[in-house]
């Protein structure tokens, strides 16, 4: 095993900061209301072959160390954790890969593209607005209801997950797993594509493109099978070191991989990623964190948690949404 | 590549304002090996060889910065803000992709096909080059730890190997003169500076060091640890911090047209990859700040076939492969860099 504590490398799986806890059971109560309003709302209608993006920043072209996926705001542990070159140069490579996935699947026939913010840099706010495909929808922002997929449901043809980064402990650029050191269903290790891929599988979405680096693609044909198309980005050699193909390569690249995505899609080459129920959901907290998030995870009551180990839970459940939910309250409790 | 001496600045200007005696934090001892990056020199060979071509001509390009035009300062000019630098360091980064891509226009107007580039310099922990005004055709090689730091990835279908930026060595009168971890470093007796170093461990793979780009200490001094290769003399040093420049346009076209040239040649087989006789009998002593550093000297003694060199922070070699020099360099780098 490797270990990779030379630069603390505690990622973002995904949320970072603390929201405040109501204290008081009607705050509570509130609190619960509004999410339950939150969890209910759908993005925007549009007509047409609609094209859900997911950008994350650790596997983007080029991108091999923190301090480019980072903006500093995200919390102490990440306030060094920055430099110019994500505020200056990082933001439009990610907007301009985004653009080019768009781009690609419009040549397709697609025609409504939303995209998430799957990255926790500036929580959850890394792509720039008005660099972006003006067609594009962008849900941006933390917190929000299943994180990494705010906002997809069945009247999607597709999803497509950019930048994406190779399971936690796998040797890949920048590799974790949101807020584990390990993540099973039914005994299969799922990185945040595959966990992502189940939760939309259910929608009866498929998966169609992902890109990242070379071990991220092999990982995730092994998870969710091979239907999806493949872009290898750049070629790990370190855990922040990579043989990279240049932006405007990469672009091409998406570009030409999501009308081929739309295609394989539209002719129902791509079978949505299924697993059998009840989903047996087996997970081990990172070992960096502290005892009291431990405790805080137990003491999680919307969930039938089960303590199985010193840092490790289970939770049975017949719905993979239910397991996204307890992913957001995880993460809520990592960053309280 | 001055990780090293960036580091042992930055480390010393940390010391400087923790003047209080606080208890130093525990050192890391975990050894090389265990950091997914410093070792793996066989998987990234194994990883680029992928992306190189067969047929062509396929060029590898090492950029380090203290050669290039108009550096003349480690302190301002070579290392960014977030690590102790100044924003002039975001200007020589744009120099530094600009002499890039002069190497591999004129490379290309040779007949050059295909080109590699790795970062050879530490500044910003090997991620100077500006990845979107790179030629785009371009492999960027970036980050660190990755393995073999100045020779990430080298394989023999490579054709030849170039070098802008590059630095005289430990003890040169050059501008911001050094090597790795070293005071000295020789094979067999020769004396290599980093370039030399680099085409040491391509030419056992047949690839020759075929351009060298930086001040008139470093090429002259390359030239004879090398024998015949194209030259760019961009300064000509007046002091460790102080040189006579060309102007960045006009270094620009030099290497645009040394550049072609050395790819002619070596298509013609005029440059030779540089090649020893094996075993190869490595003697390095440490620089005198980390031989005064009882821990990075004890780790160094220790590191796999390293023997005593008979002075202290003096160590000896030997091996048939310099795909293992390389690997003990990285090591050793890998060891001073550590806190």
């Amino acid at each position: 095993m490797r270990i990779a504590v030379y630069l603390g490398l505690a990622l973002l799986a995904g949320p970072l900061a603390a929201q405040g806890q109501p204290q008081s059971p009607a705050q509570q109560a509130a609190a619960r209301s509004r999410q339950e309003l939150f969890r209910a709302k759908h993005v925007p209608r549009e007509p047409g072959f609609r094209v859900f993006i997911v950008p994350d920043m650790e596997g983007m072209g080029s991108a091999v160390d923190i301090h480019e996926v980072i903006a500093g705001n995200e919390g102490e542990r990440y306030r060094t954790l920055t430099s110019p070159d994500y505020w200056d140069r990082f933001r439009l490579l990610l907007t301009k890969e985004v653009n080019a996935t768009i781009a690609g699947a419009r040549l397709a026939g697609a025609r409504s593209f939303v995209v998430n913010e799957g990255h926790g840099g500036n929580m959850f706010a890394n792509v720039l607005p008005w660099e972006l495909d003006t067609a594009a929808i962008l849900v941006r922002g933390f917190p929000k209801p299943l994180v990494m997929i705010t906002g997809l449901d069945s009247t999607f043809g597709t999803l497509m997950f950019t930048g994406a980064h190779a399971n936690a402990g796998s040797l890949g650029v920048m590799a974790h797993n949101f807020a584990f050191d390990s993540f099973t269903v039914n005994g299969k290790p799922l990185n945040e594509v595959g966990i992502n891929a189940l939760m939309a599988g259910e929608m009866g979405v498929s998966v169609s493109l992902v890109s990242g680096d070379d071990v991220l693609i092999e990982e995730t044909k092994r998870m969710i099978g091979s239907d999806f198309v493949p872009i290898i980005t750049k070629r790990a050699v370190g855990r922040m070191a990579a043989i990279t193909y240049s932006p405007a390569r990469v672009r091409r690249m998406l570009q030409a991989g999501a009308a081929e995505a739309v295609r394989r899609e539209r002719q129902g080459r791509i079978r949505p990623f299924t697993m059998e129920r009840p989903y047996r959901v087996e997970l081990k907290l990172r070992t960096s964190y502290p005892d009291s998030v431990v405790a805080g995870v137990a003491a999680l009551t919307e969930f039938k948690l089960e303590k199985t180990g010193e840092r490790s839970f289970r939770l049975v459940t017949d719905s993979a949404r239910e397991m996204g939910y307890l992913l957001d309250a995880i993460e809520q409790v990592v960053l309280r | 590549m001055s990780a090293l001496w960036l580091a042992a600045a930055w480390a010393g200007a940390i010391q400087a304002q923790a003047q209080a005696p606080a208890a130093a934090p525990p050192r890391d001892t975990t050894s090389p090996g265990a950091y997914f990056g410093v070792t793996e020199y066989q998987q990234a060979r194994q990883k680029l060889e992928l992306d190189t071509q067969d047929g062509g001509f396929t060029v590898y390009i090492v950029g380090d910065m203290e050669g290039l035009a108009a550096v003349v300062r480690n302190a301002t000019e070579m290392r960014p803000v977030d690590r102790g630098g100044t924003p002039q360091h975001e200007r020589f980064r744009q120099e530094l992709t600009d002499e890039v891509n002069a190497v591999i226009a004129g490379a290309r107007a040779a007949g050059a096909t295909q080109f590699i580039v790795n970062e050879g310099h530490g500044g910003t922990l090997f991620r100077n080059i500006l990845p979107e005004q790179l030629d785009p055709e371009a492999i960027l090689i970036r980050g660190y730890p990755k393995p073999i730091v100045m020779s990430t990835g080298l394989n023999p279908k490579i054709d030849a190997m170039m070098i802008v930026g590059a630095h005289a060595n430990a003890g040169s009168p050059g501008v911001i003169s050094h090597s790795f971890a070293f005071d000295s470093f020789t094979v067999n007796g020769r004396q290599l500076n980093e370039t030399g170093i680099v085409a040491f461990i391509g030419g056992e793979m047949g690839i020759p060091m075929v351009l060298a780009a930086g001040d008139d200490a470093l090429t002259s001094e390359t030239k004879e640890m090398l024998g015949p290769l194209e030259t760019v003399t961009v300064k000509t040093v007046f002091s460790g911090s102080a040189a006579a420049g060309l102007s960045p346009a006009r270094v620009h076209g030099l290497l645009r047209a040394a550049a072609s040239r050395a790819v002619r040649r070596a298509r013609a087989g005029e440059l030779k990859p540089l090649v020893l006789e094996k075993p190869y009998h490595v003697r390095f002593c440490l620089r005198r700040g980390y031989v005064r550093d009882d821990w990075v000297r004890t780790t160094v003694g220790r590191l796999p076939g390293v023997g005593d060199g008979g002075t202290p922070g003096c160590f000896v070699f030997t091996t048939p492969s310099a795909e293992e020099v390389g690997n003990l360099l990285n090591e050793v780098e890998w060891t001073v860099l550590k806190p």
